[in-house]
């Protein structure tokens, strides 16, 4: 009888949650000392490329086999335990490795590690028995142990998966939230301009970036979407994002900046990485918009004089694809009133339905042309909003990021004091920039609704109510901004009972009525830390009341 | 701008701008009217709710007493904006001979 201790000592020892490595050392030490011998080693099956991988040291490269070559490869194969007495008489024994290490092998006992699903965990090679041959004692006592093992190690390389996998989540969320926070938190405020950027993140991986923002040089505009998956992207944009921030307070040119940057970035990132970006720079003076794109197209340019698109080809390879010494000249557009600049990353163009049909070009076209007159946030909501229906409720795949600038068409803004005196006044700034006169009508009925309603139950403040009014296409839109508001969405006031007969009619809650029967459409934003409420209403010119 | 004054007898012509700046001025003239009283609109360019409000309470207090307020030569923006807010069930309305 073999004595058993030392078996259920190792049994103990095989149970507990040790690494990899140290359980390698574990599986090694107990089968010397189990079956008296003077060396053992542990060959991993890899099924991916069928082959064993013996790890020597963590610092050295481990040695790969085939499986089915050698004593050890046979095993692996027939998954039969095989006793060699005398291993310069087999045939399968490769003498080389003596020859190497100076060690001499006289028997060896090789043990399949199949675990409790029969899978086959690898190859437990025993050398040496110190006293004789390895025997029938020996090989019964091996079977037991490399059960044991396998399933030991079997257990490990699993925790070691999960282990690996929430290390490498854990590292792709903290590079997502370095992503995210090199966005801008609130758009510039450019007169003349309606600025909006959004980015939404697929799940797990995705590069996208983008960039609004007022410098010395003018408004940095900025679309960018890094290649390949897993942490890389992320990190990458980030870097992009910040070098390129930098490279303007340094005072760099639009050309300086674009060529030092994808210079940085050729030598830093990873061979097979780059990074397509539109970079362009806007003189809201001027209205000249200047660019570089990198790979980086469409670039979209709704023109509202003619009710059409303009397309416009990258200027260059992407971002680090390899050193620039030169750059072709940037591509210069000049934006004019309702001109609509959008950048839209791949993520939207290529989201797929269910039958695989791309979201593509020409949705995207057909709801900028729809809603051009929109604000940008809108126009911005209505795409992700229609890249989702049309997605289906299948999972985003890929960053999903939109960059719209709008040069405002012509209008005017006036500020006003909260009182009714004040309706002379607004009805005079009206008149002078709404021309259509029914159209105004309709307008100051709307406005004077709104303005009172702020009167009447607005907080009592000093600061000034302001309006501002764009001439559309074919109507207006109107936006009445209280600066010292609380919230009041007009949308949700009750709804009066105008069928009730005179004795129960009260004049309350008539306005808002009117007002909504009589706009377009009606949006109330409320920023509460600003405590500022923003009304807007659109017009048509086919709705004014006759 | 706004004015208010008495026409042929029983009769009120208002003229202008009815908005809500307008209605204490408009309110205290109607409040001192009794009877039946027709509102010459013929040149009544805009009312806003608050100029309803006006017209509904003088409406509530004429027909408390058998009187009530009469609206005539009323154009057409008018009658819209009478009409979405149920008050064209609450007044006699004579359109304008548009």
């Amino acid at each position: 009888m073999t004595d058993l201790e030392p078996i259920l000592a190792l049994a103990g020892k095989l149970a507990a949650p040790y690494d990899l490595a140290t359980m390698l050392v574990e599986v090694v030490d107990a089968a010397t000392q189990v079956l008296g011998a003077e060396r053992a080693s542990v060959w991993l099956y890899e099924a991916d490329s069928d082959e064993l991988v013996l790890r020597v040291a963590s610092d050295i490269a481990p040695v790969r086999m085939a499986a089915g070559a050698g004593i050890v490869g046979t095993c692996a194969r027939t998954r039969k335990l095989i006793n060699v007495p005398d291993c310069y008489a087999d045939a399968r024994f490769d003498p080389r490795v003596d020859r190497k290490s100076g060690y001499r092998t006289r028997c060896l006992l090789a043990l399949p590690l199949i675990d409790h699903q029969e899978a086959l965990v690898g190859v437990m090679q025993v050398l040496n028995k110190r006293h004789g041959v390895f025997d029938a004692a020996d090989e019964a006592l091996g079977g037991v142990l490399a059960a044991q093992c396998a399933v030991a190690l079997q257990r490990t390389l699993m925790m070691q998966q999960v282990i690996e996998g929430e290390k490498l989540r854990r590292e792709m969320e903290t590079a997502r939230v370095v992503q995210m926070s090199t966005l801008p938190a609130a758009m510039p405020q450019v007169p003349g301009y309606d600025l909006y950027g959004t980015f939404r993140p697929a799940d797990l991986t995705g590069g996208d970036t983008f960039d609004l923002a007022l410098t010395e040089q003018g408004l940095l505009i900025v679309l960018g979407d890094a290649t390949g998956h897993g942490i890389g992207p992320a990190l990458s944009v980030t870097q992009m994002h910040a070098m390129l921030r930098m490279a303007l307070r340094l005072g760099a040119d639009l050309e300086l900046a674009y060529r030092s940057v994808n210079n940085q970035l050729a030598e830093r990132l990873p061979a097979d990485r780059f990074i397509t970006a539109f970079i362009g720079l806007l003189d809201p003076a001027t209205h000249r918009l200047r660019f570089h794109s990198g790979g980086q197209a469409p670039i979209l340019c709704y023109r509202a004089k003619r009710a059409s698109f303009e397309e416009h080809k990258p200027t260059t390879f992407p971002l680090a694809a390899m050193p620039l010494e030169r750059l072709r000249a940037a591509t210069t557009l000049e934006l004019e009133p309702g001109d609509v600049l959008a950048l839209i990353s791949d993520g939207i163009y290529e989201c797929a339905d269910a039958r695989g049909e791309d979201f593509g070009a020409e949705r995207v076209r057909r709801l900028i042309a729809e809603r051009h007159d929109a604000p940008m946030s809108e126009l911005a909501a209505a795409l992700l909003q229609a890249v989702q229906g049309f997605a289906g409720g299948a999972p985003q795949a890929d960053d999903m990021t939109l960059v719209l600038v709008k040069r405002e068409p012509p209008g005017a803004q006036r500020a006003f004091r909260r009182s009714v005196e004040s309706l002379a006044q607004i009805f005079a700034f009206t008149a002078g920039t709404v021309t259509d006169a029914q159209l105004r009508r309709t307008v100051d009925l709307v406005l004077e609704e709104l303005f009172t309603n702020i009167v009447k139950y607005g907080r009592a403040s000093d600061t000034l109510v302001s309006i501002d009014i764009r001439r559309l296409a074919r109507g207006v839109r109107v936006t009445i901004t209280d600066p010292d508001a609380e919230y009041f969405d007009p949308q949700r006031a009750p709804q009066p009972d105008v069928g009730a007969p005179l004795e129960r009619r009260e004049p309350g809650g008539l306005g808002l009525h009117l007002v909504r029967e009589l706009v377009d459409a009606l949006e109330y934003r409320y920023a509460r830390e600003e405590r500022t409420g923003r009304i807007t209403f659109s017009l048509g010119t086919r709705d004014a009341v006759h | 701008m706004l004015s208010i004054e008495a026409g042929v007898p029983g009769t009120v012509r208002i003229a202008g701008r009815l908005d809500a700046a307008q209605c204490p001025t408009v309110q205290a003239y109607l409040d001192k009217l009794a009877g039946t009283v027709t509102l010459d609109c013929r040149e009544l360019k805009y009312i806003s709710s608050a100029g309803l409000g006006v017209l509904l309470k003088t409406q509530k207090r004429l027909m408390a007493a058998g009187g009530k307020l009469r609206l005539t030569e009323v154009s057409r923006h008018l009658r819209d904006i009478f009409q979405y807010s149920g008050f064209d069930q609450i007044f006699d309305i004579e359109p304008a001979g548009e």
